[in-house]
């Protein structure tokens, strides 16, 4: 069906606004997430070359970090040898985040999902949701009241 | 029910018998086949023939129940086995289906249903952020319609094919409006479209699901956190965006901004 258009008033001449923010400028080459800016920075990759709980780890290193990397090159991926303690992952955000993942015994699958999600992620801190839709200008046509008249 | 049963068998093998002619039997080998008696065959047999199946349990007063509880519970038996059979494989698909590589068509096709298109990822040159116009659609992704603005953000359900910095193209569009016009979809509006890039897809904080039965030694904690996509809308393409007022300093009021006419629903 066609849409119902309901013109109001007359016709203004369509002026395109002044466009681009120039936070682009002078930003690192690659992707960007938050208008326009990656928020992991670094990451580091702690394991030990002897525990079991590593394994997981060490393999992630071998098959999947290399790959990791090379989609990432806005990241800086740093490994860590920690002996005599549990692997884990720490990224550290643009807003001076910090976010850490024990991967102890897990596969090297579930590692690469969770490096991913720490990629994914922006560093704010995980509260539950006010509202699912955050807007600066709630109405454009005016908000209505009981004193509006149609 | 079961008796007539009987009966009707009884009468139906009787009935072949004497048709071919042969030996009449005895009574006992009479009785011992099954039978099918129609009515009226039952009528004329129904003197004579006591009524005797090989399943004396039918008889009993409690036959019917019997049979109807045993077989309720046969088919009981077969549905649980039908269903944890059916769940297995549910299950496994599922678990499967998780993994599932979608080819493009069907990423195209699926991520359609939903309400998205993507375009492509996020160039550098794209000057895609721009200050905000009063311009505002209301926009449906998956069963869930946000009224949007330039520059909002909106948290949807995890949306699957599409990764983090990527421009997306909304095509559900329900209405659009400016501060000039305003156009109702019926349903949706063919020719607009809302754009917005991927910010980040993130958990949910976890929500603790727990269930407890007073009394009744019943208690289950379950935490949950829900996949959620961040996208910022930067552009509404479809509607007569009003015209900006560019005013040099000291020159005050030269131009009218154009009236305010809600429409009428």
């Amino acid at each position: 069906m066609h849409p119902l258009r309901v013109p109001l008033g007359g016709a203004p001449r369509v002026v395109r606004p002044p466009c681009g923010s120039d936070k682009m400028a002078g930003q690192p080459l690659g992707q960007m997430a938050l208008r326009g800016v990656w928020q992991l920075q670094k990451l580091i990759v702690s394991y030990s070359d002897w525990g079991g709980s590593s394994r997981g780890i060490r393999a992630f290193m071998e098959l999947h970090l290399p790959a990791f990397k090379e989609k990432n090159p806005q990241l800086e991926v740093v490994d860590e040898l920690i002996r005599g303690q549990h692997p884990h992952l720490k990224g550290f955000y643009r807003n001076k985040n910090q976010r850490t993942i024990c991967v102890k015994n897990m596969d090297p699958e579930e590692i690469l999902l969770h490096a991913t999600r720490l990629r994914n992620a922006l560093g704010r801190k995980v509260v539950k949701l006010k509202t699912r839709h955050v807007t600066k200008h709630p109405s454009v046509q005016g908000t209505w009241t009981t004193d509006v008249k149609f | 029910m079961a008796n007539r049963r009987c009966l009707h068998t009884l009468s139906r093998r009787a009935w072949t018998l004497f048709s071919t002619n042969t030996s009449i039997p005895s009574l006992r080998t009479l009785l011992s086949l099954p039978i099918q008696p129609n009515k009226p065959i039952a009528s004329q047999f129904g003197r004579g023939v006591t009524t005797r199946c090989p399943h004396p349990r039918y008889f009993s007063s409690n036959s019917e129940s019997e049979d109807v509880s045993e077989d309720d519970d046969d088919e009981d038996y077969d549905e649980e086995m039908d269903d944890s059979g059916e769940d297995e494989s549910v299950g496994n698909s599922s678990a499967s289906g998780l993994k599932r590589e979608y080819s493009p068509e069907e990423r195209e096709a699926e991520a359609a249903a939903i309400g998205y298109k993507v375009v492509g990822p996020l160039e550098r040159s794209d000057r895609v952020f721009k200050p905000y116009e009063a311009v505002f659609a209301v926009v449906q992704i998956g069963s869930h319609q946000f009224k949007v603005s330039n520059g909002d953000c909106i948290f949807t359900e995890r949306l699957k094919f599409c990764e983090v910095n990527e421009k997306l193209i909304l095509n559900k569009v329900l209405l659009i409006g400016s501060s000039t016009q305003t156009i109702i979809g019926r349903p949706i509006v063919p020719e607009a479209a809302v754009h917005a890039v991927v910010e980040e897809h993130a958990l949910d904080a976890k929500v603790i699901i727990f269930k407890k039965k007073r009394r009744k030694n019943y208690r289950r904690t379950k935490g949950h956190r829900q996949e959620l996509t961040k996208l910022r809308i930067t552009d509404i393409q479809g509607v007569e965006k009003p015209e900006k007022i560019v005013t040099a300093k000291p020159t005050k009021a030269a131009e009218k901004k154009p009236e305010k006419v809600p429409v009428t629903a």
